[in-house]
């Protein structure tokens, strides 16, 4: 199983408990949708699965490709082919966007006894990943995300993934934000990475992003609580009704 | 208060103890080899003599030098070097590896505060004359003439009245009206490893309208004290980069302190990036003289271990239209202490004056430290003036962004200390000095926290 996610419980440093008792199932090759409200614990699911510091795992555990994943380092975890693409991507001024992108790829590369990439053979993989996701050259030459528009942001998210070549990506709320345009260049990028030995986890509030990338599971949030799965059509159900009517069920103890 | 050439007797009154070891050196030889200079200069080696006699170190208790620690310097004295002899400055070619810009262009290269002839190239173009300050003697005299003018403030730079009773040598640049220059001219100045001091006075006159940039370089091995002083004038519409890296050795004192008078519509860009000493002060007194003249005044410090640098900047509007522009970063690591005390000073015929200063600070550590003292003192009704400064902690949230991208932590935190500073070396307008400073930066910062 590619992330075997077991009643996991997590809290923030102030003690709020967010997860309440998780459990997900995601297999190489399959597209799951995490779809719920605000607040419902989405985005500190990313973040703990991501390594991210101030959350705490009271209960429960992740495995992925059978390890266990919260023993490792969040640097360690992105290695192993983790990828978070960032709800809000980070500037980060002074430095440059492929200088970065290379010491990512080649930190990776290193992790597997591969040989680093010099700038040139760096550059030629870059090339041939940026006319995917309609990247101009200048945007390379920036510091990361500094001055990006939010359209910007999120491309050069999914861009960085394309490089980085994951297993297990997960899409925080990528979707926000976006223009039809840009939404649908998104989609092209993260349809492109679909794979057999790739696992895809998008969390969203809304089903936009979800007509573009059609999703094999859809489960919803609620409370810190998984309480629905099912398939594509989940969430078309759930565009029409809203999530309102999940909270009855998430009411019910664990 | 002069004494006659006769005696060897400079003062009659009470000197600071920790002058007296200077006062007996001069006794002792360079009051002889003075006598035989021309002009006026040994009268002012005496007279800066005297006031170092008087004043003596600086002390913390006065504002503009509160944030160095000089006791180890005023208790064991360093006094002026010898000149080095042929083998000592054979043996310097190895250590001008990778101080050096790419290329042959006009350079002028110091050891111990004396002319090196043999690793200097000083062909210059139709109107520059770049040379020493012994061959400007010997040649042109009247080039002196401008460097006699006294330092403004030299009362309160004990260190300047001590560089005018000592300077060895030093170089003088002048650009002739209306002449450009594309590549820089570098000034190397370096420390053979000889315990002593080094004093060199310097002197830059640009031209109306001319245009050319600087750069100097300073550094060293084992214990000594750089004592340099530069003084920059520019005529009416001349324009003049002058860029300072400071690579002193982790044993070495470097004071160092320019001061530059620009004239009606100059431009003046002054950088320096403080990267090695143990005690380092490098200090930029701007005149803004003639109206409408522009300033940048930029730089970055780097500290660790128990190093101590000061970016100390003045710049004074005395008349309207002028503009300055001030962005000095420091990073403090190890039990490294960093400080800026930078001043803006707009009188009152100054109107007009649009001057913004910023000071941004980063703390690698729980014992490093930093200071940061930005002051502006406006006496004119309609200006534009702004300043401001931060000191913070790496970027959590850039941390964990390149972390989540595989990027080790101690990567991570040098590409986000890194990039922190090269913000502001990447405004340096010459690409080969602007490539040569990343380059440094990069080798300094490659052993930051260990």
């Amino acid at each position: 199983m590619m992330l075997e996610i077991t009643n996991l419980h997590a809290r923030l440093a102030d003690g709020r408990e967010i997860l309440r008792g998780i459990d997900l199932a995601v297999a190489a090759g399959e597209v799951h949708a995490i779809m719920g409200p605000n607040g419902s614990g989405k985005s500190t699911l990313a973040a703990v699965l991501a390594g991210r510091a101030g959350y705490e795992v009271t209960e429960g555990g992740v495995r992925y490709q059978g390890h266990d994943l919260l023993a490792m380092p969040a640097d360690e975890r992105a290695r192993e082919g983790v990828f978070l693409a960032f709800q809000y991507p980070v500037e980060i001024p002074g430095v440059n966007n492929t200088y970065f992108l290379r010491a990512a790829v080649n930190a990776q590369r290193r992790h597997r006894g591969e040989p680093e990439l010099d700038a040139g053979q760096f550059l030629r993989i870059v090339r041939a990943k940026l006319k995917l996701l309609d990247i101009g050259d200048d945007l390379l030459q920036r510091a990361v995300n500094v001055g990006f528009s939010g359209g910007e942001k999120k491309r050069n998210e999914i861009f960085q993934m394309a490089i980085l070549e994951p297993k297990l990506a997960i899409l925080d709320e990528t979707d926000s934000g976006l223009d039809i345009d840009a939404l649908r260049t998104v989609a092209r990028g993260v349809n492109g990475l679909r794979a057999p030995d790739r696992a895809i986890v998008i969390i969203t509030h809304y089903q936009r992003l979800l007509d573009h990338v059609e999703p094999d599971h859809v489960h919803v949030l609620q409370d810190g609580r998984i309480v629905q799965s099912g398939d594509k059509g989940l969430a078309a159900e759930l565009e029409e009704r809203g999530y309102g009517t999940f909270d009855e069920a998430a009411g019910e103890p664990a | 208060m002069n004494a006659p050439a006769s005696t060897n007797r400079i003062v009659d009154f009470p000197v600071k103890p920790e002058a007296r070891p200077y006062l007996d050196a001069f006794e002792g030889g360079v009051a002889r080899d003075v006598e035989t200079e021309p002009g006026s200069i040994a009268r002012h080696r005496r007279r800066g003599l005297a006031r170092f006699a008087e004043t003596g170190f600086p002390s913390r208790r006065s504002e503009s030098w509160r944030y160095l620690d000089l006791r180890p310097l005023a208790r064991d004295p360093l006094l002026p070097a010898q000149a080095p002899s042929a083998r000592v400055l054979r043996a310097m070619d190895e250590h001008l590896t990778g101080l050096l810009l790419p290329g042959k262009g006009p350079r002028l290269v110091i050891v111990d505060g004396y002319f090196a002839a043999e690793f200097s190239s000083l062909d210059m173009p139709a109107g520059i004359w770049f040379g020493t300050i012994s061959a400007a003697l010997a040649e042109r005299p009247e080039l002196i003439d401008e460097l006699d003018t006294e330092i403004p403030g030299d009362g309160e730079h004990p260190f300047a009245a001590l560089n005018t009773a000592f300077f060895a040598d030093g170089y003088v640049l002048k650009i002739a009206p209306g002449v450009a220059l594309d590549d820089p001219i570098e000034i190397i100045h370096l420390g053979s490893g000889a315990t002593g001091s080094f004093h060199t006075r310097s002197l830059i006159t640009s031209g109306e309208g001319s245009r050319a940039s600087v750069l100097e370089v300073y550094a060293g091995e084992g214990r000594y004290w750089r004592n340099d002083v530069v003084a920059i004038r520019l005529a009416d519409g001349a324009e003049l980069a002058r860029t300072a890296i400071v690579e002193e050795s982790n044993e070495a004192v470097h004071t160092g302190q320019i001061d530059a008078t620009l004239g009606e519509a100059a431009r003046f860009a002054g950088f320096a990036l403080v990267l090695g000493g143990r005690t380092v002060r490098h200090e930029a007194s701007v005149a803004m003289a003639g109206e409408n003249a522009r300033c940048r005044l930029d730089g970055a410090f780097v500290v660790s271990g128990r190093d101590e640098a000061n970016i100390v900047t003045t710049v004074d509007h005395r008349v309207p239209g002028g503009q300055t522009r001030e962005l000095i970063k420091g990073v403090a690591a190890g039990r490294g202490h960093g400080a800026f005390q930078g001043r803006l000073i707009v009188r009152e015929d100054a109107q007009k004056t649009d001057a913004h200063q910023l000071s941004r600070n980063l703390l690698i550590g729980a014992r490093a430290a930093i200071d940061t003292k930005p002051q502006l003192e406006i006496y004119a009704d309609d200006v534009k003036c702004s300043h401001g400064a931060s000191i913070g902690d790496l970027d959590e949230a850039a941390l964990f962004y390149l972390e989540a991208r595989g990027i080790p932590a101690g990567e991570a935190r040098h590409m986000l200390i890194d990039g922190f500073l090269r913000e502001v070396v990447e405004t340096v307008d010459d690409f080969a000095t602007r490539t040569h400073l990343l380059r440094r930066l990069a080798g300094r910062l490659s052993n930051l926290e260990e």
